[in-house]
């Protein structure tokens, strides 16, 4: 019937108003705050897997399905040139690279470390880790035997830069292999684990360890992550329609970490908006119960003087619209401040498994504040729906007779 | 008012009919008749006043007239048609068009100010925010309330709420005002004022008035009195 009234039933009785409000607006502060730093979280670790597998690879399904027998594989440089060619056609990627991956035995001395060597194209700017380098250099184009190592690994083997290690390798003919490699570099990661046992080599050498031209996979890395679905899908397309027998993966399919994560993550909101819900929804019905059956007379008096069913309803749950909106609102901004207020002070947290700290922060944008937003507004609207039932349905007569 | 003056010389004609009212209450394994086959006609500008102590069934007989309550047995006819045959949407269409209604609290909304409270039936009606103005302009100058639109019914006196009340009863030009015992909460100044109003604006406008007391002062502003006793109407009785 009109908007105002409602608005002035709502605040009639301030002291309940300012309660109902305050109990949606912590639900929902409470709810944004923790979905924020989720986010937050979620996009630190996106951030880090694409940096550390780019946005798509491209490579033989026998090594994605791990189906093949010793390197079948492997990528030739005629199929790698006709790929190259395809790529370049697409707009939207920033770089493209290739890379050479296999086991290994590092051994410095008497110790030794089982270690995945990944051979990458120095100077190339995709996928490098020029920038996670810590002492020492990163490859360049003119090395040979050449090695950069993690930083936990060379802790463990005692090791620095200018030491000479020991790489023992199976060729791609199955014959055993041996070479000095001197380190050039000692690179950091937030994972100790890749520190553990990831080395870069240069490409050109790899492929001279493991008796190869071939390489394992192509990695393409594109402007924005959110492209990376519908890149996936024509680049799979051009694939297949020039007969090459090649699969797409993306950066989440990659990472088993991630995609687990994230799903933890999914999990933990859930429950959480599932606690915010039910706490606001028994709250805020008791709160409307007691408010609608005070005014029991009231709703009999305009029942009376002709106001039909569906407009009391209609009124009452505009009122909760009000209290809603009120309500989530609040909470909006409050989450919002503290979400601000939280990021300014910085605090640092080593998460398990990493071997740097990194700084806790909560995403406070318009898109992180709506889901919770509308948790609390559905919460508080399907509060109302019962008790505003019930009120509207009163018989005028009895209602009348409540004092 | 002239629409209203025109309508009033149509006096004559029946308004209001109850046929065998009845209304039986079931408390426990007990009935309760309430209201027993009452009868009743009202005439277009008649004033009557439904005396009777208190049990009686007068505010019974009074919610099944205003279409707020069904009766047992019997029904209402209101210019002719039986609110039985009515939904209750038809029924608050019925109420928020022909009826107006006085409670005995003021029944005012609290959020509302007075102007507001007066203003609510048009809401209802839907009429357009200038015609609405001009008519709650018009009716609290007429209850003599012009000033004191803005205040809320807490900051105004019993007497004052009562004149709301009815101005807000008369908003909407009903044919059939029901007021229920309109000064049992006012003192006997306050009530003699607010019963001179009553007889004004039934003589001006031509409404139906129908006032259920207890109290015999009011009873001397009726031009017609009807007593109920035991739930049984009878005609003419302390007139």
């Amino acid at each position: 019937m009109t908007w105002w009234i409602p608005l002035r039933s709502l605040l009639r009785n301030r002291r309940r108003t300012i309660l109902s409000v305050a109990i949606i607006a912590l639900g929902t502060a409470i709810s944004l705050f923790v979905y924020g730093f989720l986010e937050n979280s979620k996009l630190q670790i996106q951030a880090t897997t694409v940096k550390e597998y780019g946005n798509l690879q491209i490579a033989s399904p026998q090594l994605w399905d791990d189906t093949a027998d010793g390197y079948e594989y492997l990528i030739s440089p005629e199929t790698e040139a006709q790929v190259l060619g395809l790529l370049a056609e697409h707009r939207g990627i920033t770089g493209v690279t290739s890379q050479l991956q296999f086991p290994g035995l590092l051994a410095a001395g008497k110790l030794t470390q089982v270690v995945r060597i990944t051979a990458q194209v120095p100077g190339n700017e995709t996928l490098n880790i020029d920038d996670l380098v810590i002492d020492g250099r990163p490859l360049q184009p003119a090395d040979v035997a050449a090695v950069l190592i993690g930083r936990s690994l060379a802790n463990r083997l005692a090791l620095k830069v200018d030491d000479v290690v020991t790489l023992t390798l199976t060729t791609v003919d199955g014959a055993y292999n041996a070479t000095p490699l001197r380190i050039v570099g000692i690179y950091r990661f937030t994972s100790e684990q890749v520190e553990l046992r990831s080395l870069f080599i240069p490409q050109a050498f790899a492929q001279i360890l493991l008796n190869t031209t071939g390489i394992d996979r192509i990695i393409v890395n594109l402007t924005s992550i959110g492209a990376t679905d519908s890149s996936t899908a024509i680049i799979q397309r051009q694939l297949d329609e020039a007969g090459l027998s090649l699969k797409v993966k993306t950066w989440n399919e990659l990472s088993p970490f991630y995609k687990q994560l994230a799903g933890f993550f999914d999990i933990l909101f859930g429950f959480l908006t599932l606690a915010v819900f039910v706490l606001v929804f028994f709250i805020i019905l008791q709160v409307l119960t007691l408010a609608f059956l005070e005014r029991t007379r009231e709703i009999g008096t305009i029942r009376a003087l002709g106001t039909t069913r569906g407009e009391v309803l209609g009124q009452l749950l505009l009122e909760s619209a009000w209290l809603a909106l009120l309500g989530s609102l609040t909470g909006v901004a409050i989450g919002l401040l503290f979400g601000t207020g939280f990021n300014a002070l910085g605090i640092e947290w080593q998460p398990p498994g990493t071997v740097e700290a990194s700084v806790l922060a909560v995403q406070v944008t318009f898109l992180t504040a709506l889901p919770p937003f509308g948790v609390s507004v559905m919460a508080t609207l399907l509060s109302a729906i019962f008790p505003a039932i019930q009120t509207s349905r009163l018989r005028v007569v009895d209602a009348l007779r409540v004092e | 008012m002239s629409s209203d003056s025109q309508f009033c010389h149509e006096k004559g004609l029946a308004f209001l009919e109850a046929r065998s009212l009845t209304k039986t209450y079931q408390v426990g394994s007990s009935a309760v008749h309430a209201l027993q086959s009452v009868n009743f006609t009202a005439m277009q500008g008649d004033f009557v006043v439904i005396n009777g102590p208190s049990g009686s069934g007068k505010t019974t007989f009074l919610n099944l007239i205003s279409a707020i309550d069904r009766p047992t047995q019997g029904e209402v006819l209101i210019q002719g048609v039986s609110t039985n045959t009515l939904s209750e949407r038809q029924l608050a269409q019925l109420r928020k068009d022909k009826i107006g209604l006085i409670f005995q609290s003021f029944n005012l909304i609290p959020v509302l100010s007075a102007a507001e409270n007066a203003e609510y039936p048009l809401l209802l009606q839907r009429l357009p925010k200038t015609e609405r103005a001009q008519r709650v302009q018009a009716i609290l100058s007429e209850v003599g309330l012009a000033d004191l639109g803005k205040r809320r019914p807490n900051e105004l006196s019993g007497g004052q709420r009562q004149r709301i009340a009815i101005a807000r009863a008369l908003i909407t030009r009903p044919k059939l005002v029901l007021a229920d015992e309109p000064t049992a909460n006012l003192d006997s100044e306050t009530g003699a004022q607010v019963m001179d109003l009553m007889r004004r604006l039934n003589e001006e406008h031509c409404v139906v008035l129908l006032v259920v007391t207890h109290d015999p002062e009011v009873a001397r502003y009726a031009r017609r009195q009807v007593r109920i006793r035991d739930g049984r109407l009878m005609e003419g009785e302390g007139s």
